[in-house]
């Protein structure tokens, strides 16, 4: 009655060694090809090596990619074949879906709040972490922490944290409540607390990557223009607003960039925490329902292609802006 | 030279074993295959050889993927062990997937691998019905005189959740009514009588609020009458009062109808009420079954099999739901075995999902049939059950399922989301959301 793994693991075992030994064998011949079309041995060397990366990027990246925008004129439930319905699924979604708004909303202001609030946060704590103090190694690995604790770990802590009758949050705030005489507040399951709910999960985030780096630029301004200032003198907010934010200006600039693709991305906590339909649905979380939920995979990508563009535009307006406001030491100003 | 020679061997071979290795079966290549056990089988459509000569290697495995779990998947495999070994044809292999079933089962049909056979719930045969995923098996139906394929021996609106646009596709193995359990020690106390089948929503009401009691004095309640939590359906209540939330015909969703918002202000008024029910977070923190078990609701609206009638020290009684102002309707949990269409083995398929529908029929209760669903069959079943049998019997003729359409899934977030979730916040009033809400469940219709 038992299925051996003859039938189950070893095909799939040996299948995967075959890729993988085929998978260098092609790197030997593409390099034999090469060297056969006279290329020099150093790139035929290296066209070889980057090989497998370059397939990867083909198969697993590019080729789907093209299929999303592909599918995005279609309609697919992955049982029968894509039947092309041309610009429909995007008439659909700005005309007829009555959720999609409130879902672009959702996501549109949580961005808008999530980036600017992170910024400062980001800044305030790397500029403590960037103190002489005693032991300040500890206080960088214990700030870093979130940066490498699962997603999802922390997203269904945060749930916990943030639940309106038993979350940790609401038992702190009980003083509050009973002095102002106020219902305890109902967090994410309240549709106007929604994006506030998030938004605090988000300043959770502030706390690594982003400090790490701003905390690696703060780290790059030279010595010598504190001296220069404190010479001149310079009071310490004319030190920070003169030297410090300028020259700190290209790492902000990588952060507001990665910080808006995050943000319009959001998905791990939108995933795991229900927020009632009233207040939308995060985008992300909205094309995963359509695809994989309603089997609707032409109108999800349709979805997913739009949140790309958005991400571009909003990336190329902060990219033309930022002539205005970040400076590169090389630069004349 | 020499060298060169040999790497440009290299080079031909890689390109070969990748062109072997995009072009593999999914099984692997002969020679690491042992003597076939169970997967290489004659054709389905040629009949098995003699049984005698048939050695039981040359069974075919029909695959069959359910939710259940451990103790479940124990119970079941007695089934599948008897049928397996009355057949030479095929032999049924049982794939459980009880975590995440319903995204696991989608994603191995979408991928070719599904199982022949698979549990449906009763709100999914339309949906995959409607793709295409499953297999028709309403001619098969028709040429089979087996008791489980005799299609006037189901309940109607049973076997309907197994339908789609007048067609079969599988066949229903449970047929669970909701019934009343009643805590007798709480009645004897409260000096009621207990509940029998001349209830009718007002009396149930009136019981439950003299059975919501402070029996400490301390200002709060801390014994109720009842307990409601999203279970039972609200549809139940709908359908008692003569309403429907999906007409029969699937053309309307007429959830502001009189019959639906009475039914709708019924259930609004039993939810988290102080007078008849315990509030949300109480529910949240001792569990809603498990208030009933530990004494604390005198009354729980719960699944014929429900293990609330078999409590230590406990003394419970089943009674049929009450009454409501058309008929005393009562909620369905239903669930078919299905076909997946992809199966390369359609002709054994439909005679193991025969068998087993027969087996599981002899399992769990209630069984879908009339001929099956009586009060002795019941607790021939299910022994434990014996003293609830008359009730759930008695319950099994009233039983309605969902009106299900192939776009459910979506339907209920809606209704779940936007209908009942303000009315269990007491944020809104039925009549005032029902007329919008009936456009916007409508827009789901086919």
């Amino acid at each position: 009655m038992t299925i051996s793994a003859w039938e189950t693991y070893y095909p799939t075992l040996l299948r995967w060694l075959a890729t993988g030994g085929g998978l260098i064998l092609l790197m030997v011949a593409l390099y034999r090809i090469l060297r056969w079309f006279k290329v020099k041995p150093e790139a035929a060397n290296g066209y070889a090596l980057v090989l497998p990366w370059i397939l990867g990027l083909l198969i697993w990246n590019l080729y789907p990619f093209g299929r999303s925008l592909y599918l995005s004129f279609t309609e697919y439930n992955i049982f029968q074949p894509p039947k092309w319905v041309g610009l429909s699924n995007y008439v659909r979604m700005f005309t007829r879906d009555p959720y999609f708004w409130p879902s672009f909303r959702l996501t549109l202001s949580y961005a808008a709040l999530n980036v600017p609030l992170g910024l400062l946060g980001s800044i305030g704590v790397a500029l403590l972490l960037n103190r002489p103090i005693k032991g300040i190694g500890i206080w960088r690995t214990i700030y870093y922490l979130p940066a490498v604790l699962p997603a999802a770990a922390v997203a269904l802590l945060w749930r916990w944290m943030l639940s309106p009758t038993s979350g940790l949050i609401n038992f702190l705030l009980q003083p509050v409540y009973r002095l102002l005489n106020v219902e305890p507040l109902a967090w994410y399951t309240d549709s106007r607390l929604v994006l506030p709910a998030f938004v605090i999960m988000g300043m959770w985030g502030v706390f690594g990557a982003n400090t790490v780096i701003l905390l690696a630029g703060l780290k790059n301004i030279p010595k010598e223009l504190y001296e220069v200032a404190e010479i001149d003198g310079a009071s310490n907010w004319h030190k920070f607003t003169r030297v410090t934010l300028p020259m700190l200006s290209s790492t902000m600039f990588y952060n507001v960039i990665t910080g808006i693709i995050g943000s319009l991305q959001i998905f791990t906590q939108a995933f795991f925490i229900p927020i009632p339909r009233a207040s939308g649905t995060f985008l992300n979380v909205k094309i995963y329902q359509e695809a994989f939920s309603y089997g609707r995979f032409g109108y999800a990508s349709a979805l997913a292609w739009f949140l790309l563009l958005v991400i571009l535009l909003l990336t190329l307006l902060v990219f033309r802006s930022s002539s205005l406001w970040v400076y590169y030491e090389a630069e004349k100003r | 030279m020499k060298s060169r020679n040999v790497w440009n061997l290299f080079a031909a071979l890689a390109v070969l074993s990748l062109i072997l290795a995009a072009c593999a079966p999914t099984t692997a290549p002969a020679t690491t295959q042992p003597p076939a056990q169970t997967t290489e089988a004659p054709a389905a459509t040629t009949p098995p050889p003699a049984a005698t000569t048939q050695p039981p290697a040359q069974k075919v495995t029909i695959r069959l993927t359910t939710w259940a779990g451990t103790g479940e998947s124990a119970e079941l495999q007695q089934i599948l062990d008897k049928i397996n070994a009355e057949n030479t044809a095929f032999q049924i292999v049982h794939e459980p997937a009880p975590d995440d079933y319903y995204t696991k089962m989608q994603t191995a049909l979408a991928g070719g691998t599904s199982a022949d056979l698979i549990w449906l719930s009763q709100e999914w045969v339309a949906n995959l019905a409607s793709k295409g995923a499953l297999l028709d098996i309403s001619d098969y139906l028709k040429g089979d005189s087996s008791p489980a394929a005799q299609l006037d021996d189901y309940f109607p609106d049973v076997l309907k959740t197994a339908a789609y646009n007048g067609r079969y596709y599988g066949l229903p193995w449970i047929a669970q009514p909701v019934v009343l359990y009643y805590n007798k020690a709480l009645f004897d106390a409260a000096g009621l009588s207990y509940p029998d089948e001349t209830w009718t929503w007002d009396t149930f009401k009136e019981a439950a609020a003299k059975l919501t009691k402070d029996l400490n004095g301390d200002g709060k309640n801390d014994q109720w009458g009842f307990t409601l939590n999203g279970w039972p359906p609200p549809q139940m209540f709908v359908w008692q009062a003569g309403g429907d939330v999906i007409a029969a015909d699937l053309k309307s969703c007429p959830v502001d109808s009189p019959a639906a918002i009475q039914a709708l202000e019924f259930y609004t008024e039993l939810i988290y009420s102080d007078k008849y029910a315990p509030p949300q977070a109480t529910i949240q923190e001792q569990g809603f079954g498990e208030m009933f078990k530990a004494g604390k609701i005198a009354m729980f609206m719960g699944g014929a099999a429900d293990d609330l009638d078999r409590v230590e020290g406990l003394s419970v009684g089943v009674a049929p739901v009450p009454r409501g102002p058309a008929n005393r309707a009562t909620f369905a949990w239903t669930a078919s075995t299905v076909i997946a269409a992809q199966t390369k083995y359609p002709d054994l398929a439909y005679q193991a999902l025969v068998q087993l529908t027969e087996g599981i029929h002899h399992w769990k209760i209630a069984p879908p049939r009339k001929s099956l669903a009586t009060a002795e069959a019941i607790a021939k079943i299910e022994p434990r059950k014996a003293n609830s049998a008359a009730a759930i019997a008695a319950a099994v003729p009233e039983m309605r399922a969902f009106n299900v359409i192939p776009q459910h899934q979506e339907w209920d977030s809606v209704f779940w989301g936007e209908f009942m979730d303000p009315l269990f916040q007491k944020k809104a009033q039925p009549a005032d959301l029902a007329p919008e809400m009936r456009a916007k469940l409508e827009a789901f219709l086919p």
